[in-house]
């Protein structure tokens, strides 16, 4: 289907920042920063030298503690950032959900931004159209559809976003945390659709904090320390390095999910 | 450059929709709605008029049309223009979440003040009648300035968005300039008020040629001289070349500014 087998090829990624509070915004702090003789700019690595791939057809799940680069490193895969150094290659088209959302205006309504969302991705209206019903009835969120999003929770707010994400049928799909604010049910409906996602052989980069997530679903994962990547392996293996000793009880929570979620689909 | 037409030719439809997002999004939940974003520039007309051609007539027959026929074409550069030195910062979130060309914000800002010039030419005719002014058929070849002024205008908005993001006080300059750039331009008088030998300085404003253009064709009913339209287009391709140059250097770091 694709002419190189690899979906996402990260390599050598560095991503610097400019830390805000040493970053002057309007003249007046110019000029106060000259006059004080101090311009120094602090520059932060929130990534550091980080190389993997992706396959096609695979789940790859991204873990690491608060503020170890994950977030970052989706955005620098989904295009948003351009990394201060290295090399992305995305082969397919992707759709993400990065940490608050993707592009939705707080103004519209729900049925508006679908439109919206679709035409920032790079689909046409007419596409958006053809797929608006599929993807209110995946959302499942009623009435609210017609109402702006400044209105929605946050549950309502990623079902929307998560419908519209994977209903344009992208060949690689990029998720940050977004479902740990459905319930349960969406969050079941969601990882399904993830599955058969992936089962069709479509490719799948997931930030989430659940290890017992990334024992059920992925099938590889990597974890990030202040900006490294230290481990890209079975999920086993990562948890064991990330969370020592705790696979066995991982282990147990994700058999009992695999049964619930078994129940569910008869 | 011409990754900025492929580009706007590819997201014409987002364009279209942050366009009317503008519009409507500005003016939700207010009862006349879109009508603000002509009330504003309308009363500012009125007030113009009202002074000009009874309180401090001048001698010059016809004052509304030849007044509006250069404001109206001014109103939309300078409105279209704040809207896009604004449109990076406004558009941050969307900025912060999505990997779309940067330069839709910008086009979508000065398209959506394209739409409001369109409505306003409609009161400008209705002038034009009731005052029983000629309706000229030189009208017809307004699109050749409207496509001169949108360019410029998007040039000028384009290098101005481009320094908003790193100061935010760019926006505040700009609004300041606007009003004294509005003194500076025969708009409300026309240059024969002065002495021949100090008209050359105006003829540095860039605005002008194409400002002078409208008037042509709205008021004179003639075509104006090739030296003014290609005035205009200099101008125009200018401020584009420009201020395209410096939005596209930067553009990659706006998502670390806004
Ligand atoms: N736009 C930015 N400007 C400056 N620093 C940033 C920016 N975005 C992130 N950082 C910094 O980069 C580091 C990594 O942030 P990131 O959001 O990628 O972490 P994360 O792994 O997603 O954390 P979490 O688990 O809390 O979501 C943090 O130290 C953060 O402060
Ligand atoms: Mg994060």
């Amino acid at each position: 289907m694709f002419p190189s087998s690899t979906a996402i090829r990260v390599e050598h990624v560095t991503q610097r920042f400019r830390l805000i509070h040493e970053r002057p915004d309007t003249l007046r702090e110019v000029f106060a920063k000259r006059f004080k003789g101090k311009s120094s700019v602090h520059d932060f690595e929130a990534l550091k030298d980080v190389s993997f791939e992706v396959h096609h057809g695979e789940m790859l799940g991204v873990v690491g503690v608060n503020g170890s680069g994950k977030s970052t490193l989706l955005k620098v895969v989904s295009g948003v950032y351009a990394p201060s150094a290295g090399k992305v290659e995305v082969n397919g088209r992707l759709a993400s959900l990065l940490e608050l959302g993707s592009g939705m205006h707080p103004e519209l309504t729900g049925r508006e931004n679908i439109i919206l969302n679709g035409l920032l991705m790079g689909y046409s209206k007419k596409q958006m159209k053809a797929r608006e019903q599929r993807i209110i009835d995946f959302a499942d969120i009623g009435e609210f559809i017609d109402v702006p999003l400044k209105q929605y929770s946050s549950g309502m707010y990623a079902r929307l976003a998560f419908s519209v994400a994977t209903e344009v049928d992208p060949d690689i799909l990029v998720v940050d945390e977004i479902l740990s604010v459905g319930d349960a049910n969406f969050a079941a409906k969601s990882f399904k659709r993830m599955m058969d996602f992936r089962d069709s052989g479509k490719t799948i980069l997931f930030v989430t904090h659940s290890m017992q997530q990334v024992l059920q679903y992925c099938d590889r994962a990597i974890l990030l320390e202040a900006g490294r990547l230290v481990i890209d392996g079975a999920p086993e293996e990562v948890i064991e390095r990330y969370a020592p000793g705790t696979l066995a009880s991982t282990s147990a929570l994700a058999s009992a999910s695999e049964k619930y979620l078994a129940s569910l689909r008869e | 450059m011409t990754d900025l037409l492929r580009d706007s030719f590819k997201y014409r439809e987002l364009i279209w929709a942050l366009a009317m997002k503008e519009l409507t999004v500005r003016y939700k939940r207010s009862v006349l709605g879109f009508l603000w974003a002509l009330l504003n520039p309308a009363l500012f007309m009125l007030v113009l008029t009202v002074v000009f051609s009874t309180v401090m007539p001048i001698a010059i027959p016809h004052y509304a049309v030849f007044l509006l026929s250069t404001l109206v074409p001014w109103t939309f550069f300078s409105q279209g223009a704040t809207y896009a030195v604004e449109s990076i910062v406004m558009n941050s979130d969307l900025i912060k979440k999505v990997a779309v060309p940067k330069v839709v914000f910008p086009v979508a800002a000065v398209v959506s003040n394209l739409i409001n010039f369109a409505l306003s030419l409609i009161p400008l005719l209705l002038i034009v009648l009731i005052m029983r002014h000629p309706f000229y058929w030189t009208w017809i070849l307004l699109p050749i300035s409207v496509i001169a002024l949108s360019i410029f205008t998007l040039g000028f908005g384009l290098f101005f968005a481009t320094a908003n993001v790193y100061y935010r006080d760019v926006s505040h300059i700009v609004q300041i300039l606007m009003n004294l750039w509005f003194y500076v331009t025969p708009i409300i008088y026309k240059v024969d008020a002065f002495p021949p030998k100090f008209r050359w300085i105006f003829r540095l404003n860039p605005i002008l040629y194409v400002l002078n253009d409208f008037r042509m064709f709205v008021y004179y009913g003639q075509v104006p001289t090739a030296l003014s339209i290609l005035g205009s287009f200099v101008c125009a391709g200018g401020a584009l070349v420009i201020g395209y140059w410096f939005f596209r250097k930067h553009q990659s770091e706006f998502v670390f500014y806004v």
